[in-house]
């Protein structure tokens, strides 16, 4: 009697493990697929047809300002340069012929072409990026609003942060910093350039023809992506600048 | 093995534990606390690039050319401009505020049309273009406009308006220009725009004229202030202030003379009398009249009686006008023109007629709509005699850039009262609008085209034009472009149909407006001066402007309630300041509750006792008192504007004999 219940007690270790495993894995494997949710953007962009299409240097596009401040992303304004409609009405009007009303001009999109004053403006070549460039076209220059892309790696308003400062700074020197720098290293060993953008941005975006879905954390509304603040404080205390608050709380 | 209890709670432990490995927790727990930071209603920042746009804010009563400091095209600040000659990087109080303005609750959301007491019913621009449209038509020629912008070209589009319609009523807001352009332009029969090279003066006399803190081009005297009193140096000139109180400008001037309400002109005319006598004289046809008038009511002893200047200082005074290389005198008191005109007559006898330092008569610049007023028969109409003499009784009553409801001394409310149909073309939710038939929203000044022509004081041809810095957030457009609209409904060429293009071409007509005119062969307004000894005999009211607090059109703005000093404003009560004596011979002291009275109106305050106020006087602020507008100045303090009282003068109205009574409560 006495061993059968020792035994049943030795047994009833499995339960326990069997909880452990089962919430473990759970926290890990599932808890990031309920706390993320994937929102695409507006439209899908191409680096590559602008890069290796045309040539474009990064610069063109995501420049710094005279006052040192970072451009991000291009405004209807400086895509227009090359992507120049004319007078938006004008365009809007012979969208509205198509569909009937100017309040609904985004259903010429559900085609693939035409009309003929909407193909007439599209200067990519290949099928996805026509379509993308349709979109872009319709939804946002005709209609005069800016693209609201999400920002893979946003920070919230109440940060201060400059890509000019940071601007020097290489990932070898990054990678080369008491304590190890994981991405650093593993972003040092595809860049061919020396640029840093790796170290935060989506890597080789440059050489990317799609927009990855942004994944947004569904409490806090930040992007996967956004970089926390004990990772500012480590990188500032290995390179031994100052990690006070008002460095980067303004 | 079943699922017994034990093993449920051995699972659990085990769970729990697994779950202590898991990042749930922590994670969880780190982003509820980010989520707490960011709540829906927390607005957000704009991004993009940061610019200093040129502008032009017209919230002051001179105006001021400053830049406007974006984000993304979003105004978020104002700062001065240094490449401005006009402000040299300086900002007036009220332009300082002018963005919180563009965003402000108090702000007209769309054109409304009365449909009962207090009631307003939102139309479209279009219906209030033609149901003012048939006003118009109905009305004739009986239409008035009320303007209170002292220096834009709008006032064109309005004249050449009002005129097409068969109308000349076309009546400026009380203003320092109005009293100098009735005293020169008028009574004296001078040519060209007054003005004063106060920077280039060595001897500068603000009679009356509270220049470095609320009169004419404000902040380019105070630019013309600092750069002659270097911080740590020796002043490079003498400011000398002359008036009844001691005020922001007085407080900075080398120093104050003491000069009774009513005495302006004749402290004016005692110092002529002085440099008369120490051998000055003018070319006029009116001179020999100036001496015998000046001899038998202006002589030193009887000024001294008149004003409270003692002989000694009065000589003393016009001794150091002599001798300094280039004085310069710059008067107005109550609107009145005899006042101005006595200020130009000393300068004329000093000879500082158009010279370095001295008194300027620039050239108009030209009308450019070519039934438009000029500048001095804008200002020739007399709205308070009007209005007390039932002149004043249009049909339709266009009120453009101003607040007279509020800011009209002695008959502000009956402005609505006497026109059959007002309309108020109104940025913001002010007295005038809370009373007009139709409320057209303005767009704030950095939504419009607008432009500063000559800003009344400056020394040299200005102008300044500005274009939108941001797109209008609220269903609002600029006010004269209306009228060109307006006009364009009602099948009347006023020539253009772009305010802008009116711009252009304004501009091209200061361009060809340079150097100075006028001569010293003028008339010297004498009918106007022989009234300037009559006095009340009462405690006389000296009601003095204060840009922070506000001005006649606009309330407090918003940062500025905590610039407003506890002795000049303590809860809803205002202050009044009256010295010792006079507070002894009215049986009050600091802090006692008085009633003033005059006109049939009253209003309440507290007695700060200031020995800054000349014994018979009472010092009330100007810009309380508010019906409307916003919580921060509704109710706050009395409308002093009421007390003026409004007299007759041979140029015009004015409100130098303003007398109240004072009653302890």
């Amino acid at each position: 009697m006495e061993e059968m219940r020792a035994s049943k007690q030795y047994g009833g270790a499995l339960p326990f493990l069997l909880g452990f495993l089962v919430v473990a894995v759970a926290g890990w494997v599932l808890f990031p697929d309920i706390l993320f949710v994937d929102k695409e953007q507006p439209f899908r962009f191409s680096h590559v047809a602008h890069v290796e299409g045309q040539g474009m240097l990064c610069e063109d596009c995501h420049y710094f300002r005279e006052d040192g401040s970072f451009a991000g992303f291009p405004t209807n304004e400086e895509c227009a340069m090359c992507h120049d409609i004319g007078d938006p009405q004008e365009l809007v009007d012979a969208l509205a012929e198509v569909t009937g009303s100017p309040d609904n001009i985004e259903d010429v999109l559900k085609q693939e072409e035409g009309p003929e004053a909407l193909d007439y403006l599209i200067l990519s070549a290949e099928p996805e990026d026509i379509q993308a460039e349709r979109a872009f076209i319709v939804k946002y220059l005709a209609q005069g609003k800016e693209v609201p892309w999400y920002n893979y790696q946003f920070q919230p308003d109440n940060v201060f942060f400059s890509h000019k400062a940071h601007a020097d700074l290489t990932m070898a020197q990054v990678a080369a910093l008491e304590g190890g720098h994981g991405e650093a290293e593993a972003a040092e060993a595809d860049a061919e350039d020396g640029t840093n953008c790796n170290l935060c941005h989506l890597e080789d975006i440059h050489l990317r023809s799609d927009t990855p879905p942004f994944q947004e954390n569904v409490m806090t509304g930040y992007s996967k992506m956004t970089m926390k603040m004990w990772q500012c404080e480590r990188c500032h205390a290995q390179m031994h600048q100052s990690n006070a608050c008002y460095v980067c709380h303004k | 093995m079943g699922l017994n209890r034990r093993a449920f709670i051995q699972f659990s432990v085990g769970g729990t534990l697994g779950l202590l490995v898991t990042p749930v927790i922590w994670k969880t727990l780190d982003d509820v606390s980010i989520w707490t930071q960011n709540w829906g209603w927390i607005p957000t920042l704009k991004k993009g690039v940061e610019e200093r746009v040129p502008a032009v804010s017209k919230l002051c009563p001179s105006g001021c050319a400053l830049r406007v400091e974006t984000v993304g095209g979003e105004p978020y600040s104002t700062t001065g401009d240094e490449d401005n000659p006009l402000s040299k990087g300086g900002l007036c109080p009220i332009c300082a505020d002018a963005v919180p303005l563009l965003y402000s609750p108090t702000r007209v959301q769309g054109p409304m049309v009365r449909t009962g007491e207090g009631q307003y019913q939102p139309v479209s621009w279009d219906e209030a273009k033609k149901l003012l449209a048939e006003k118009l038509g109905a009305a004739g020629s009986s239409v008035a406009v009320i303007s209170g912008d002292d220096t834009g070209s709008g006032n064109e589009v309005f004249s050449a308006l009002l005129a097409e319609l068969g109308s000349d009523d076309y009546y400026m807001m009380p203003s320092p220009q109005m009293a100098a352009t009735r005293a020169w332009n008028g009574l004296m029969g001078g040519e060209g725009q007054i003005g004063y090279d106060i920077a280039g003066s060595d001897f500068v006399l603000f009679a009356g004229a509270d220049a470095l803190s609320s009169w004419g081009p404000t902040v380019s005297n105070m630019n013309a202030f600092a750069e002659s009193h270097p911080a740590g140096e020796k002043a490079k000139s003498t400011y000398v202030y002359a008036g009844p109180a001691r005020n922001h400008t007085s407080s900075v001037c080398d120093s104050w003379v003491p000069v009774h309400p009513e005495g302006m002109s004749a402290f004016l005319l005692g110092l002529a009398y002085n440099l008369i006598t120490e051998g000055r004289y003018l070319e006029s046809g009116d001179f020999a009249a100036l001496r015998s008038l000046l001899a038998s009511k202006y002589s030193p002893a009887q000024v001294e009686k008149l004003t409270g200047v003692s002989k000694k200082s009065l000589a003393e005074l016009a001794g150091k006008l002599l001798r300094a290389s280039a004085p310069v005198v710059v008067a107005d008191y109550g609107c009145s023109p005899a006042v101005a005109a006595a200020g130009i007559i000393v300068n004329l006898l000093l000879g500082r007629m158009n010279t370095w330092g001295g008194m300027v008569a620039l050239p108009e610049v030209e009308p450019v709509l070519g039934s438009a007023l000029d500048r001095p028969t804008r200002f020739a109409k007399d709205l308070p005699a009007d209005v007390a003499s039932g002149a004043f009784a249009p049909k339709v009553c266009l009120i453009y850039d101003a607040n007279p409801v509020y800011g009209l001394p002695q008959y502000g409310e009956k402005i609505a009262e006497k026109a059959e149909f007002t309309v108020a073309f109104s940025t913001f939710k002010d007295e005038t609008a809370a009373v007009a038939d139709l409320v057209l929203p303005a767009a704030h000044p950095f939504e419009r085209y607008d432009d500063l022509v000559n800003p009344f004081g400056v020394a040299n041809t200005t102008y300044v034009a500005s274009s939108p810095v941001v797109k209008p957030s609220l269903d609002v457009m600029g006010a004269p472009q209306f009228a060109l609209d307006l006009a364009a409904e009602m099948g009347l060429d006023l020539g253009f149909e772009n305010f802008e293009e009116v711009l252009e071409a304004k501009a091209e007509a200061a361009e060809a407006a340079v150097g100075t005119v006028g001569s010293y062969s003028v008339g010297l307004g004498l009918p106007a001066l022989s009234d300037a000894d009559k006095t009340s005999g009462q405690l006389a009211l000296y009601a003095y402007s204060q840009l922070h607090i506000g001005s006649a059109s606009m309330a407090t703005t918003p940062h500025n309630p905590t610039t407003i000093r506890d002795t000049e404003l303590q809860g809803k009560q205002m202050f009044v300041r009256i010295n010792s004596e006079t507070a002894k011979a009215n049986g009050l002291k600091a802090g006692s509750k008085v009633r003033l009275s005059a006109n049939g109106v009253e209003c309440q305050a507290l007695v700060h006792v200031d020995e800054g106020v000349m014994p018979g006087v009472v010092a009330a602020p100007l810009g309380f008192g508010h019906t409307a507008w916003d919580e921060f100045s509704m109710g706050k303090g009395g409308n002093v504007y009421k007390l003026l009282t409004v007299s007759a003068g041979s140029g015009g109205s004015a409100w130098t004999g303003s007398a109240v009574t004072i009653a302890k409560m």
